[in-house]
């Protein structure tokens, strides 16, 4: 428990680095940012290790509803199911769910589009203030505020490159759709099987201790249920940091990705654009915190 | 053998170079960035977060002065980098002076090499001690005469003046680097040079601006799939045709220039393997190479990574040949260190003349020696209380546990901003330089 709680902070801790980058004299410095993201992805390979390890969570049954509905459709599209969970693998949520999901999500972007850069710095603070459940305060902290954002699906930070290299044949089929709706199915896209079997790895690695540790919830419902709400949850944490990401990156994108990308023989304007959109279309928002780069 | 018992011999840098203590808290631009010796150690160069760079003569021995044996003093200062503004970008660059290399000295003038983010400098330090006097069409102040008032010619001869030291930038290497520039390193050839960014190395001539070659490129297609970027990077005291660089992963990488000429496949991969008993959240953080330098004997290389230092026998790609810890008791306390940025701190090291001791940095003003052969280590510290002229440096120890002892310091009693992270040991003495923050400290051995 107190693993997940220091997993947690350590995120939080990551994203403020992140975000506070952007605004240092001197420009991002890569290095830096690389360690941080590097940070970022083992203490959510833990924070989800827990999920899995049948740990409940918040409850939010209204998203739970939805997840029941694409439970059938994942279940045909994932041929190689990992341990106990049927449900979630990022591209079939991503095909099953597109279109439930997007108004879910959208609503999302709509309340963060007003908290605009804000999040992140409110984020750090976030887990501080909450006393509820750890899915809010992981949802807290990269989106300030709404309470209707609790879709719970596992952020989809792809922790090891094992991971990603399995992820990104997959999603990219599947996330070639057209932006909205492509943000938040990304958020759903990377979820559960990268940190599922991130997880897997990461679990014997480190923090066995909390393998079994009780956890405070506030609504405990069905197992099924508790691990679908989670993956909502993070559904709403990482289409929310998609949108923190996307919207000040698109701007970022079009200026900083011509220091990536640009050569002095290379078209700047062009590559700017284009990252922007292969980066919208398979997000994962911590790589896309390196792309900005 | 490491030094005995290093006085204080030049305590304090001030950034209008003349000397002398001077007030707390440290100006953001005073603070230094760099520390270079150069090849025989009569120069001693530092750059500052400000972009200037001041070099320190050491003074000649004198029967007068039998006691300030080799002092240094302020010998030149000038504005090496501004800031800059990237307008197709819309980043600003910093001045701040990442790295200075001397070049050898081949004449009466001194060449070095000083870089910031993005482009680096060779400027030419040189003396005028005369000056020509008795010009024809020109005044002594400078006006021009009135050409009808001339009526006799004379030849203008050179007359004595004060001593003055000018620098003036001789070749500037621009637009070669995306990302920011971590290091430089002369080639033994004294033609060429590297410089290197976090994805990539450049080859330059000394004499030609205008291009460079870039001899190692590991920015991968989809910068997504970013895991490492480079850190270090040196070149061979000896052989000009190989260098080595390190990575955040913290491997190293020798490249020979012969075998291609864009040298992403390394010759040879020194990595150690991590011990799974350690890791943590911060593992990788931990094990980012900061420095890399060979040894004077070029059969050695040193690594600093941000808890140890370690000595690796180039023969030998497997494991390092000896570990120093420089404050094992920081591993405890990773997760404070990371919220306050101090993990990211980037520690140099450097050996001495004779190869057979090692120096590094820590935090509360804390430098640590090593002596490879007899396996002692000693802590200083570079402080203004303890450093008084011709003080003796007193061990200091950190108290890792238990009861502490008088004299030792807590380790939560460390002061975390003061951090040494540039010291420079002279060529063939035992004389050492040490930034301090804003300060510089000249440690030498005591004459008996």
């Amino acid at each position: 428990m107190e693993y997940k709680v220091e997993a947690h902070r350590i995120m939080s801790i990551s994203l403020g680095k992140i975000y506070n980058s952007r605004v240092q004299r001197g420009g991002i410095k890569l290095h830096k940012n690389l360690l941080v993201s590097l940070v970022l992805r083992s203490a959510r390979q833990v924070y989800l290790s827990d999920y899995y390890g049948g740990v409940c969570l918040n409850a939010q049954h209204v998203e739970a509803k939805e997840w029941e509905l694409m439970d059938g459709d994942q279940e045909k599209l994932i041929p190689a199911s990992e341990e106990s969970l049927p449900s979630t693998t990022a591209c079939d949520q991503t095909e099953a769910a597109e279109v439930p999901e997007a108004p879910q999500p959208e609503e999302t972007d709509s309340s963060l589009a007003v908290e605009g850069p804000e999040d992140p710095c409110e984020a750090v603070e976030g887990p501080e203030d909450t006393s509820s459940t750890e899915p809010q305060a992981e949802q807290e902290s990269s989106s300030s505020v709404d309470s209707t954002c609790d879709v719970s699906v596992p952020s989809p930070v792809v922790s090891e490159p094992q991971c990603e290299a399995k992820q990104a044949t997959v999603s990219s089929l599947d996330c070639e759709t057209d932006a909205n709706l492509a943000m938040s199915a990304e958020g759903n896209s990377h979820q559960p099987p990268k940190a599922h079997s991130c997880s897997n790895r990461k679990r014997s690695a480190e923090k066995k201790a909390s393998h079994g540790s009780p956890v405070k919830r506030t609504k405990v419902t069905s197992s099924n249920a508790d691990e679908e709400e989670a993956e909502e949850m993070d559904t709403s944490n990482v289409s929310n940091l998609i949108t923190i990401f996307g919207s000040s990156f698109s701007g970022l994108l079009s200026k900083d990705n011509s220091e990536p990308e640009a050569e002095t023989d290379e078209s700047d304007s062009g590559s700017g654009q284009i990252c922007c959109d292969q980066m919208l279309k398979n997000l994962n928002p911590w790589n896309t915190a390196i792309v900005a780069f | 053998k490491l030094p005995g018992n290093l006085l204080s011999s030049k305590v304090v840098f001030s950034p209008d170079g003349a000397g002398g203590w001077f007030t707390e808290p440290a100006v953001e631009t005073d603070i230094i960035s760099t520390v270079e010796f150069n090849y025989s150690g009569e120069l001693l160069a530092t750059g500052d977060k400000g972009g200037r760079v001041v070099i320190f003569q050491r003074e000649q021995e004198s029967k007068n002065r039998p006691l300030s044996r080799g002092e240094y003093n302020v010998y030149s200062t000038f504005q090496s980098h501004e800031p800059e503004f990237d307008y197709l970008k819309s980043l600003e660059i910093e001045e701040k002076i990442n790295k200075i290399r001397w070049l050898p000295q081949q004449n009466a003038a001194h060449f070095l090499l000083s870089t910031n983010d993005k482009t680096i400098k060779l400027w030419k330090i040189s003396e005028r001690d005369k000056r020509a006097e008795g010009y024809n069409l020109k005044d002594e102040d400078g006006r021009l005469r009135d050409p009808f008032r001339i009526t006799t010619l004379r030849v203008p001869v050179l007359m004595p003046m004060d001593l003055m030291v000018e620098a003036s930038p001789r070749r500037i290497f621009a637009n070669a680097h995306t990302y920011h520039i971590n290091s430089i390193s002369v080639n033994s050839d004294h033609e060429t040079y590297l410089s290197a960014d976090d994805l990539r190395i450049n080859l330059w001539h000394l004499e030609i601006t205008d291009r460079s070659f870039n001899i190692v490129d590991i920015k991968p297609a989809n910068m997504e799939e970013l895991t490492e970027v480079i850190t270090a990077a040196e070149c061979h005291p000896h052989q000009c045709n190989v260098f080595v660089y390190s990575s955040s992963k913290g491997t190293i990488r020798l490249c020979d220039m012969r075998a291609a000429a864009l040298c992403d496949r390394h010759s040879k991969f020194f990595e150690e393997p991590e011990d799974p008993s350690s890791r943590s959240f911060f593992s990788e953080i931990i094990s980012s190479i900061s420095d890399v330098k060979f040894s004077h004997s070029g059969r050695y290389m040193m690594t600093r990574d941000y808890l140890s230092v370690k000595v690796w026998d180039l023969n030998m790609e497997n494991r390092p040949v000896e570990t120093y810890q420089v404050h094992e008791y920081l591993r405890s306390k990773l997760c404070s260190l990371y919220e306050n940025d101090c993990i990211f701190d980037k520690f140099e090291c450097c050996w001495n003349g004779s190869d057979s001791a090692i120096m590094t940095g820590s935090y509360n003003n804390f430098f640590r020696m090593f002596d490879r052969n007899t396996r002692r280590d000693i802590t200083l510290e570079a402080s203004r209380e303890n450093s008084k002229p011709r003080a003796m440096l007193k061990p200091r120890k950190v108290c890792t546990g238990g009861k502490r002892k008088k004299d030792e310091i807590s380790v939560d009693s460390l002061d975390f901003n003061k951090k040494i992270l540039h010291t420079a040991w002279h060529p063939k003495e035992n004389v050492i330089a040490v930034a301090a923050t804003n300060n510089l400290y000249i440690f030498q051995d005591k004459i008996n």
